[in-house]
């Protein structure tokens, strides 16, 4: 049974991932596939690929309930330690994977006709190639390692997508804030990866997804209550939580369906599935437990307030998508794992068809708008209905400034961040005055200083 | 001669070859034709020697250069030095491949190959006093290269803070090889010494203050070709490592990691390409130096591995910069260039160097910060932490580098009918690389097994010492 398994989950993985080599090295050589092949490509790798997750979740769920370790071995051949690589199987990963190739082949085929013709089809591709190999990573991952390969692959495709009209100066600077909270959220990833290697002795995640969470004397108590909270602020940081959940409307700079595909139904649910797997973690920690059920109860009323008052469509369905986000992330600390990955998988493909459909949307209402020549008016909510005038003016102010946690993060962090290293750089140039004699020239125009 | 010496000799001659057809009337594309074929020709039979296990037997030893019991290999190749000689011939292809037309000059060539040559023979040999000249002479051909009106104030850096280190140096390897000197205070009096030369060298906090400024006011060829060798790694394994108490190796590590931080946090604001460059290259090159902490001998794989990795990709990077120079001027990364879709494969290249450099998965240096981490993390949990900060930062300043130099609207689309892409030579070296790079990353058994031997063999050295010295 396990070698049609193990055969199964390798042409799911490979799949994407054949596509992004051939992709990729057609792009780095400057020689992009045709259109036509480009999206045939994507279609087959995508479609073979949910087939390969489909047909091993049905074998997997009819099989036996539990979790199987499929090793595909490591980067090193004679020496202990390394990089080794890894999947855990069971019906839990194999839905999320097929559900994500599912997603990624319907993205994929809307994008062929939405992107035809746009100068950056190729590179989308490569992106997206290069997400869903990460998604399918990050699925099945039987240790950190490959975990954080996945966890990287998405952010990095995130951030480019999001400057992929990377003309426009205002994509590029969205794009880097974007993955500025990204990177906070690897590296608290990483963090609890260092700390679960350096209490448990092992990166094997069927310590943390499996049985092992709590049989193990290293695992427990505050052990397991700080790399809980290191995995939770890596899942704020994905999935857009509080307080990092400004970088949300930044992203929405990217073609409509990276958008829809990244912010509406795949990436933002990648920490809600982390913390599905890492359940019998947090049971351990009821500490980092409850600051899920907090964060994920924070973020769904703010979401909620704020997505009311969002000027464009994408910003708003993606508030909205954060809402749910913040439920499903409630949902798992109260310890309702099903419905959770019930309401994950539901939410995911409903939101991702009311980010596609969006611009179609938007055209008939503009029709419709033009034939009655006068504009609809926005009915008024419960909210606005229940609320004092007051805390209704406030709670506007706050939504439209989208909590203010741009200018906090500036200020708390950005700020004081930069100025420090600004004034070590001058401490560097001083070092260099200070042992010498003469001053210091004014700065030499490069251009001729090429040479060897 | 055996047929490894014929190997050695045919490696040594190469750029030897180029340092004489430098002196005869030749044009210097013709010059440039010959420097790159010999490197490429360098390249294959380093590759040669570094995957045939019965070439590794070399080692010509004497007692005459030192009193140190049973002598030094004035020359050896071993596991740590066969991988080594492909990352300079691969250095200096990439140098003599990739350098503008018009900065190529005859003298400019002749230097490189000099300066391969001195690399080449640093990282074959063990011995202290032949390691000490190497040095000095790597020193004064990198002061040569600044020898220039313009850029007398970063000469004036360089001497001073490579002329301090050369200096602690030679009195190190002085109070190391002279006689009884081996287990008493007047040996680890020298070690201290030719460790701050090292890390001097390294550029590692609180020495640092020259490698920015030689990236960014000097040249930055030159400077590329110095530093991206990293002898300074080189005098810490060979000299450094077999002898050192634990607790000089754990100032070292602990040093090299602020390093890594501080490096990689500066990069981040620096308003310079060049001088993020120099920064970049400090936090990369530091985490070498952590993994030699040798704690166990999967951290210094890992220290190993990334020498390898950060070295080409951050010499690839750098080489980028300096090729986007050529056809823009001086870069300023607080404005957006454009220009990725007139040179996409550069744009590509330089982003995948650049994450290679940072430890991105799919890349070598991802291998190499997995061992280092993985293997340290047991006795050394703060080296983790240290990474992983440092990682994140120099992920972040690679990008908002890319995004300065190829995104953006070009101001040059006004101008159509200029040409700035790159030149096949220049596309071909660059796509090797990063082929190369993530290749190696993809599929890195057979390095990650090399420099586990090599670790291997050093952490054995190191023991015998210990146990010969009773520490």
């Amino acid at each position: 049974m396990s070698v049609p398994l193990t055969w199964l989950v390798l042409v799911g993985v490979g799949s994407p991932a054949v596509l992004l080599a051939l992709l990729g090295v057609a792009s780095l050589i400057n020689r992009p596939l045709p259109e036509r092949w480009t999206a045939s490509l994507a279609g087959t790798s995508m479609t073979v690929s949910f087939a390969a997750f489909f047909v091993a979740f049905v074998v997997r769920g009819t099989a036996t309930t539990g979790a199987q370790l499929l090793s595909y071995g490591a980067w090193s051949t004679s020496y202990e330690g390394g990089v080794a690589i890894e999947f855990l199987v069971d019906r839990l990963s194999l839905a999320f994977a097929a559900l994500s190739a599912a997603i990624a082949g319907v993205v994929s085929a809307f994008s062929n006709r939405y992107l035809h013709r746009e100068p950056g089809y190729n590179r989308y591709f490569v992106l997206l190639a290069l997400f869903v190999t990460g998604m399918l990573l990050i699925a099945l991952a039987g240790n950190v390692a490959v975990l954080f390969i996945g966890w990287e692959f998405v952010g990095l495709s995130s951030a480019l997508l999001v400057a992929f009209f990377h003309e426009r100066p205002a994509a590029v600077a969205n794009a880097f804030r974007v993955l500025s909270v990204y990177r906070i959220s690897d590296a608290a990833m990483l963090a609890a990866a260092v700390l679960l290697r350096h209490v448990a002795g092992t990166d094997s995640l069927s310590l943390l997804f499996g049985s092992g969470v709590g049989t193990t004397s290293a695992l427990t108590g505050a052990n397991a209550t700080i790399i809980a909270i290191l995995l939770i602020v890596a899942v704020a940081g994905k999935s857009a939580l509080l307080p990092f959940s400004s970088w949300l409307p930044r992203a929405m700079e990217g073609p409509t369906p990276s958008s829809a595909v990244y912010y509406g139904s795949l990436s933002i649910h990648a920490g809600c599935f982390l913390l599905l797997r890492a359940a019998p973690l947090l049971e351990q920690a009821p500490l980092a437990r409850l600051l899920a059920g907090v964060l994920g109860a924070s973020t769904a009323v703010f979401a909620g307030i704020t997505t009311r008052v969002q000027s464009d469509v994408k910003s708003s369905l993606a508030y909205a998508s954060l809402t749910q986000v913040g439920l499903i992330v409630v949902e798992i600390a109260i310890g309702w794992y099903t419905i959770a990955f019930v309401h994950l998988a539901g939410h995911a493909c409903f939101r991702l068809l009311q980010f596609l459909s969006a611009p179609n949307v938007l055209h008939d209402l503009h029709g419709i708008e033009d034939a009655m020549g006068d504009r609809r008016s926005p009915g008024s909510g419960d909210l606005e209905v229940v609320t004092l005038n007051r805390a209704r003016q406030r709670l506007f102010l706050i939504a439209l400034e989208r909590g203010f946690l741009d200018s906090l993060l500036d200020r708390g962090i950005v700020g004081p961040f930069t100025r420090l290293a600004r004034q070590l750089t001058l401490l560097d140039q001083w070092l260099c005055d200070a042992v010498l004699p003469a001053r210091r020239p004014v700065a030499v125009d490069a251009g001729e200083d090429q040479d060897e | 001669m055996s047929d490894a010496r014929l190997w050695l000799a045919g490696l040594v001659a190469l750029p030897a070859l180029v340092i004489g057809a430098s002196t005869l009337r030749l044009d210097v594309a013709q010059l440039r034709r010959i420097a790159t074929a010999a490197a490429l020709a360098m390249l294959l039979v380093a590759l040669g020697i570094a995957v045939s296990p019965s070439l590794h037997d070399v080692s010509i030893r004497t007692s005459a250069l030192s009193a140190v019991p049973g002598g030094e290999a004035i020359i050896r190749i071993d596991t740590l030095s066969a991988a080594l000689l492909p990352f300079a011939a691969g250095l200096w292809l990439l140098t003599v491949a990739v350098t503008p037309r018009a900065a190529l000059d005859r003298r400019g060539l002749r230097r490189t190959a000099l300066a391969t040559l001195i690399t080449l023979a640093s990282f074959l040999t063990e011995s202290a006093i032949v390691l000490l000249l190497l040095s000095m002479a790597s020193v004064w051909v990198f002061l040569f290269a600044l020898a220039d009106p313009a850029h007398r104030y970063q000469r004036r850096v360089v001497a001073a803070y490579l002329g301090f280190s050369t200096l602690l140096f030679a009195i190190g390897v002085g109070l190391l090889v002279s006689p009884g000197a081996q287990n008493t205070t007047v040996e680890s009096a020298g070690m201290w010494l030719i460790v701050i030369a090292a890390l001097v060298r390294k550029g590692i906090v609180p020495f640092h203050a020259w490698v920015p400024e030689v990236f960014d006011h000097g040249r930055l060829g030159p400077a590329i070709l110095f530093n991206a060798p990293q002898l300074g790694a080189y005098m810490t394994v060979v000299l450094i490592v077999p002898r050192a108490s634990p607790e000089m190796l754990r100032i070292i590590a602990i040093l090299a990691l602020a390093t890594a931080v501080y490096g990689a946090a500066l990069a981040l604001v620096q308003a310079s390409a060049r001088r993020a460059c120099g920064y970049l290259f400090m936090s990369q090159s530091a985490l070498v130096m952590a993994g030699l902490d040798c704690t166990s001998a999967s951290a210094l794989a890992g220290g190993l591995l990334v020498w390898l990795s950060a070295g080409l990709a951050f010499a690839g990077l750098a080489r980028c910069v300096l090729v986007l120079e050529a056809r823009r001027g001086r870069l300023d990364l607080t404005t957006y260039h454009g220009g990725y879709e007139r040179m996409p494969v550069l744009a590509i290249a330089f982003l995948l160097m650049g994450l290679a450099c940072t430890g991105f998965p799919g890349t070598l240096g991802f291998i190499g910060q997995e061992l280092l981490v993985d293997g340290a993390v047991d006795v050394f949990p703060v080296m983790g932490f240290a990474v992983v900060i440092a990682s994140a930062l120099t992920g972040l300043a690679v990008l908002r580098m890319y995004f300065s130099l190829f995104c953006g609207r070009s101001v040059a689309l006004a101008h159509a009918d200029l040409r700035l892409g790159l030149k096949p030579r220049e596309a071909w070296t660059f796509v090797a690389l990063v082929l190369a790079l993530v290749g190696l990353g993809v599929a890195p058994r057979a390095l990650v097994d090399s420099r586990f031997a090599a670790s291997d063999e050093i952490l054995r050295q190191r023991q015998e010492r210990m146990l010969e010295g009773g520490r």
